[in-house]
């Protein structure tokens, strides 16, 4: 699947921690990807066996459906959407 | 203990008696390991894509994961069709591959593929093993997470020389704990008692959490219409008073004519796939939602859901029929109504009693499912055929009727038949195929020959790719491009050709006979059916658009004259 983003889609800071483990990085970047964002930014630091992750990424999905694709995968411990609005995760029950 | 007989260890402690797999270069180690342990039973298949869809077959029918090995590069990239079909139905399956040794990796080795980089996409989760003594944790690990919360295919790329190390376990680091589940019901409860024209979707998450018995205690307590996704068949049985069966694309009008006018659609294990739903914002109109699944990512996905509850179907729904019970649902009038959609709305009865008539489709597909044993197994393929099972066969249970739906896998349907007569030795399994589904596998005819498996194969053949070509006819101008199959083998030939017989039918009057000819045959057998190139699937609805605008059989020109003729 192949989502355009337009340079009026809005664009959403996500800070991620996840295990640093193979292919770590590429598994979380397929995941923005195919969900339909772009990433503009990227920073990673590393401390341990964990990787902090912050990412812009701009698309015209709803945003909290690319967090709870990145909370899905295995070694992600903790995604957090800082910007533009704190959203809350889908809860449990509405 | 080397790592290789650490898998087999891993095998024994979880009960995996039976694997598929094809041997190569760096999986060999494994391959020596399995020589001196006799307690896995290892299924040969001719091709690394079959070993993935058996054991596919075999979770599906058992509710077990299944298990396949291949080698490295070639091996690894045969797997990948099968590993995706299993990750887009959510199946446990575990992989295992072979991978050059560690120091080679990155160096262009002979039979090296990047294989963790290619197949994070369709897997759930994925491991490159680098060390010997990652390997028993790891393997702990992927066995939990295959089954657990939504199933999915798990992948261990393991390098030669880890295969043939001496391991002893070291701790893995701590996995990411799940939130834990919360099933308060309330608030769907509260919907659903305001609801006068409550309807039930469910889908394929029902079996995935082993739910079947509490969702058929919760549709009987609630006397609910219900309608089943393709994945979802079986549910809740076919003796259900209202269950309005399949929706959708080739759905039946009563299903989409309920999900039309319902005031309140409850989902239970579906995701609102597409060939479902249709268009997205003219499906089911005047309806609140209630979104039940063990998966967070699914609700609110395609359509915002009023009240989501999340967590295990077992509990949530015992917990529904409990309350319901209770108080029960004043819902006398829509129950009626649903009733009387379905008696004129279900899928057109085909059954011709023209003895030399030719035998169409439809009419196949019931009189098989009126001979059948009743824990008979089907495994489809994908196309005409697979839309005729899912319409005509009445099942009993999800488990009985095995179906690429997701990622719709043209040659699925015979190694998933060969899975799932490994994992119900004394059921009757029967492969039903197309002419051009058949021939994506069958080279598995001689895994059938080898393992002596009882199974039947049933090839509806219409010379042409038919779901492709009723397409191209209706929505593409009946332009027809490259579907013609015209110059298929001799089927029976190319049975027999393995050592199973077989015999051809191509009249009305020659069903009965033939479907109780292959069943009453002690061993695998043939049955190659021929059928008209033109016949549709009917009713269909045109691929994006809305359910309300359901086309129902067109009569071509060709045919009116006929009849005016005769």
């Amino acid at each position: 699947m192949t989502t355009k983003t337009s340079s009026k889609a809005p664009s959403y800071t996500i800070t991620c921690r996840m295990n640093h483990e193979a292919a770590a990085l590429e598994r979380l970047c397929q995941v923005v990807r195919v969900r339909g964002f772009r990433i503009e930014r990227m920073g990673v630091e590393t401390a341990d066996d964990t990787l902090d992750i912050i990412l812009t990424v701009q698309g015209a999905r709803p945003v909290t459906m690319l967090q709870s694709q990145l909370e899905k995968l295995h070694t992600v411990a903790e995604v957090m959407l800082t910007s533009p609005a704190i959203v809350p995760a889908v809860g449990c029950t509405a | 203990m080397n790592g290789a007989q650490h898998i087999l260890e891993a095998f024994h402690r979880h009960n995996i008696q039976t694997v598929f797999g094809y041997p190569g270069g760096c999986i060999m180690p494994l391959y020596d390991a399995l020589v001196d342990d006799d307690r896995v039973e290892h299924v040969l298949c001719r091709h690394e894509q079959a070993c993935a869809l058996a054991a596919d077959g075999y979770a599906r029918a058992s509710g077990k994961p299944g298990v396949c090995i291949a080698t490295s590069g070639p091996g690894a990239t045969n797997l990948i069709t099968g590993v995706a079909n299993a990750h887009r139905d959510s199946i446990p399956m575990l992989v295992i591959t072979g991978q050059v040794p560690t120091e080679l990796i990155g160096t262009d080795g002979f039979q090296e593929t990047d294989v963790l980089g290619m197949t994070l996409g369709i897997v759930k989760h994925s491991y490159l093993v680098e060390r010997a003594d990652q390997l028993p944790a790891i393997l702990e690990e992927a066995m939990e997470l295959t089954q657990s919360g939504r199933p999915g295919p798990v992948w261990i790329d393991i390098p030669k020389n880890i295969l043939l190390e001496d391991a002893v376990a070291a701790p893995m680091s701590t996995p990411a704990q799940p939130r834990a589940a919360c099933p308060d019901i309330q608030d769907a409860l509260i919907l659903l008692r305001k609801a006068r024209k409550p309807l039930l979707y469910s889908g394929g998450g029902i079996s995935l959490a082993h739910a079947e018995a509490s969702f058929r205690e919760f549709v009987e307590c609630t006397g609910l219409p219900s309608v089943v996704t393709l994945k979802g068949i079986g549910n809740p049985g076919k003796h259900s008073a209202y269950n309005l069966g399949m929706l959708g694309m080739h759905g039946s009008r009563a299903a989409n004519r309920a999900v039309d006018e319902c005031d309140l659609l409850l989902v239970i294990g579906a995701r609102l796939d597409d060939r479902a739903t249709g268009r997205l914002d003219t499906f089911a109109p005047n309806a609140r939602l209630i979104h039940i699944d063990a998966d967070a990512s699914e609700i609110n996905k395609l359509r915002s859901a009023e009240v989501a509850v999340r967590g295990d179907l077992n509990t949530i729904l015992g917990k529904l029929t409990q309350a319901l019970r209770e108080t029960p649902l004043a819902i006398s009038e829509w129950r009626k109504q649903c009733q009387t959609w379905h008696t004129t709305g279900g899928f057109p009865v085909a059954d011709n009693e023209e003895p030399l008539a030719p035998i169409t489709g439809p009419a196949f597909i019931r009189q098989l499912s009126r001979i059948a044993p009743d824990d008979t197994i089907i495994a489809c393929d994908v196309g005409q055929h697979q839309m005729w099972v899912a319409q005509h066969y009445q099942f009993d249970h999800p488990r009985h009727h095995l179906t690429s739906g997701g990622l719709g896998t043209m040659g699925f349907g015979l190694p998933a038949a060969i899975g799932a007569q490994f994992a119900n030795r004394e059921s009757t399994v029967i492969n039903v195929t197309g002419d051009g589904s058949f021939m994506m596998n069958a080279q598995e005819l001689a895994t059938i020959r080898r393992y002596h498996l009882p199974l039947k194969l049933i090839i509806m053949d219409n010379q042409c790719l038919g779901m492709v070509r009723q397409q191209q006819e209706l929505f593409y101008n009946n332009r027809e491009s490259q579907i013609n199959l015209d110059d298929n083998p001799d089927f029976v030939a190319m049975a027999r050709a393995f050592d199973i017989p077989a015999l051809k039918i191509e009249r009305t009057d020659q069903v009965r006979r033939g479907i109780e000819t292959i069943l009453a045959y002690n061993g695998p057998m043939l049955l190659h059916v021929a059928i008209a190139r033109e016949e549709n699937v009917w009713p269909i609805v045109k691929p994006g658009g809305s359910n309300k605008e359901m086309i129902d059989e067109i009569r071509r020109p060709a045919a009116d004259k006929q009849e005016k003729t005769a």
